[in-house]
């Protein structure tokens, strides 16, 4: 049997009348990168709020790693090492770059009632922080405010903001979410630097990305997961090229 | 940014507007004195009490993010925490099984921890809301107390309290007004030492970032409530020893103490001053109680003495003009960019 650090079983969310989540099963095997594709609307990011505990599911079970996390709060789950990006940049607008990496490897190192000493000038944080911006390739804009940030540098925060948690599954909602084609690219090649060092849950339009950095890939229509596979797999499944990869121009 | 300013360790413009304001407020009493108006250093004594009140409000509200429109609640308890102890001193009777006492570092430890424990209270269930609700919780809260104080007619009800004097400090002589400005100049300078560090600690990073983003603090595993929740009462805290301050001075306490418009002046200054900043609410104080002082009088001098009740009508206008083309508020305009810490 698979290696499974997430196995989500008989997931239900629905929003009134819609099944956003439909009785979806899904395994993330330690290790690999599993894509998660599907038509806007399918489900993915209902799919990732439930996994990072900000929707509860109506029905079903999570595991994490052996546990049940189901009902567990958002902010304890970090703390287990699931880490998460959101689709729509989601960061502290008025603080540096540095600042909002250091937050989170302050988030790491034990709880934050510590009145005295300034965080800033403290190098546990600030050192580590600085070292994920750069793997990221964000260095060089370190001290820049973010609200002053361009759209694709944000994004790339985001991603150095989850890696500072040091997370064992990382889901990642959309990362090159409007990027441009070389931004895109370069982000393909930070997260392929990651292949195998962390495990991922990869939510992505972009097909060229998904099969450059997918080990396998799951595919959700209408919050059912209609086929799960290696990519050539995937390529070739009837189903999925009926329901989703047929759209895409019949390549 | 700030780590680059902070190491260069330049004169800002900041920390020139910041070395000014302490010089002229530890030589206020001289310059009372020289202006041959003794009066000043009374007034000064209340600026700086309120000053403190507004500076523990902006820690919740300018670093927090949270809205709290019942201030004057642990303002008005810590005030009546030295009140009533010294009602019973005076009276030689008991509250609760404790004696009363005209102590300062007791009264005042008092007031401090019962305003800390009310505001503990209150936040525990206002935090479990947002927005408009927690505006209106933290009010409903407030006036409720409130009616409270005003119901106790053991404490003077509606009327107050009085107290036979000021506290006693280690046998320092408080009745004297330079001795009391002094005492006050200290309290507050204290205070701001201490928020300063706390706004700048990892505490510090944390609810500055709840106020930016509560939902990414979240997923980055921080339990926001426990931070926010010790945020306020520390808050509540500061402006509970403001509160016993402000009974020393007056030598009086009253329900209006806590009443919602005592909240608003505090929110006004902390407006005025520039929310974000921590020392804008030191000069919203002074401008907020100079104008309180002086506007009425300016009316009554110019035979406009119909208006002398109302210079708020005056003050709305300067408020809206500030809120409109000093985003950082009055510091913001002395200070300059680096006002606010963000
Ligand atoms: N809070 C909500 N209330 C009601 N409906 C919602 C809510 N969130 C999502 N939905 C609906 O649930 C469905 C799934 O949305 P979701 O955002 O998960 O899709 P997605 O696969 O991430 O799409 P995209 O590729 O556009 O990001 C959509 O029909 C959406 O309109
Ligand atoms: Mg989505």
């Amino acid at each position: 049997m698979a290696d499974l650090i997430l196995d989500v079983r008989h997931l239900h969310k629905a929003f009134g009348a819609l099944a956003a989540t439909d009785d979806l099963n899904l395994g993330v095997e330690r290790g690999e990168v599993h894509a998660l594709i599907g038509p806007n609307g399918a489900g993915k990011t209902t799919l990732i709020a439930q996994l990072a505990g900000e929707l509860t599911p109506d029905d079903g079970t999570v595991t994490f790693d052996g546990r049940d996390i189901t009902a567990l709060p958002v902010h304890q789950r970090p703390h287990l090492g699931l880490a998460r990006s959101f689709q729509i940049t989601s960061v502290l607008m008025d603080f540096t770059s540095l600042d909002n990496v250091a937050m989170a490897v302050q988030a790491r190192a034990g709880h934050s009632f510590r009145f005295w000493r300034r965080a800033r000038a403290e190098r546990a944080l600030r050192v580590p922080a600085m070292d994920y911006l750069d793997r990221v390739g964000l260095g060089a804009r370190a001290h820049v405010r973010v609200s002053a940030l361009a759209h694709g540098e944000r994004r790339q925060l985001e991603l150095a903001m989850a890696l500072a948690l040091e997370p064992r599954l990382l889901l990642l909602d959309e990362p090159m979410a409007g990027m441009g084609p070389e931004e895109t690219q370069r982000m393909v090649q930070v997260l392929k630097a990651l292949k195998g060092e962390i495990t991922m849950l990869l939510v992505e339009h972009d097909m060229d990305a998904v099969f450059a950095l997918a080990d396998r890939l799951t595919v959700l229509v209408y919050g059912k997961a209609i086929a799960t596979g290696t990519p050539d797999a995937i390529r070739a499944n009837p189903d999925v090229r009926r329901a989703y990869l047929g759209e895409e121009g019949g390549a | 940014m700030a780590d680059h300013s902070h190491r260069m360790g330049a004169i800002t413009r900041k920390t020139a507007v910041l070395a000014f304001g302490f010089v002229l407020l530890a030589a206020l009493p001289g310059i009372a004195h020289l202006m041959d108006e003794p009066f000043l250093v009374s007034t000064f004594s209340r600026v700086l009490i309120y000053a403190m009140a507004a500076v523990s409000l902006d820690l919740i509200l300018g670093y927090g993010g949270m809205v709290s429109f019942g201030h004057a609640a642990f303002f008005g308890v810590g005030a009546y925490v030295v009140g009533i102890l010294a009602h019973h001193a005076a009276e030689g009777t008991t509250v609760l099984g404790l004696a009363g006492t005209n102590l300062a570092v007791v009264s005042w430890a008092a007031a401090v921890l019962v305003s800390a424990g009310v505001a503990a209270v209150i936040g525990a269930l206002s935090l479990r809301t947002d927005g408009v609700h927690f505006i209106m919780i933290t009010l409903a809260f407030a006036q409720m107390l409130f009616f409270l104080f005003v119901s106790l007619e053991p404490y003077g009800g509606d009327d107050g309290l009085m107290m036979m004097g000021r506290n006693d400090l280690f046998g320092i002589d408080l009745s004297d007004d330079m001795t009391f400005y002094y005492l006050c100049f200290i309290a507050l300078m204290a205070f701001l030492l201490l928020t300063r560090r706390l706004v700048d600690s990892r505490f510090g990073m944390v609810i500055r970032g709840c106020k930016q983003n509560e939902r990414r603090m979240r997923a980055l595993g921080f339990p926001v409530y426990r931070y926010k929740l010790t945020a306020f009462v520390i808050a509540g805290a500061g402006a509970g020893l403001a509160g016993a301050l402000s009974a020393n001075h007056t030598e009086f306490v009253s329900p209006d103490f806590l009443h919602w418009t005592m909240s608003g002046d505090i929110m006004i200054i902390v407006i005025l001053g520039g929310i974000g900043t921590l020392y804008g609410p030191v000069v919203g104080a002074v401008v907020f109680l100079m104008l309180e002082e002086f506007l009425p009088l300016a009316f009554d001098s110019v035979g406009l003495e119909g208006l002398k009740e109302h210079w708020r009508f005056l003050f709305g206008p300067i408020l809206i003009l500030v809120v409109l083309f000093a985003r950082r508020g009055l510091f913001g305009l002395l200070a300059g960019r680096e006002a606010r810490d963000g």
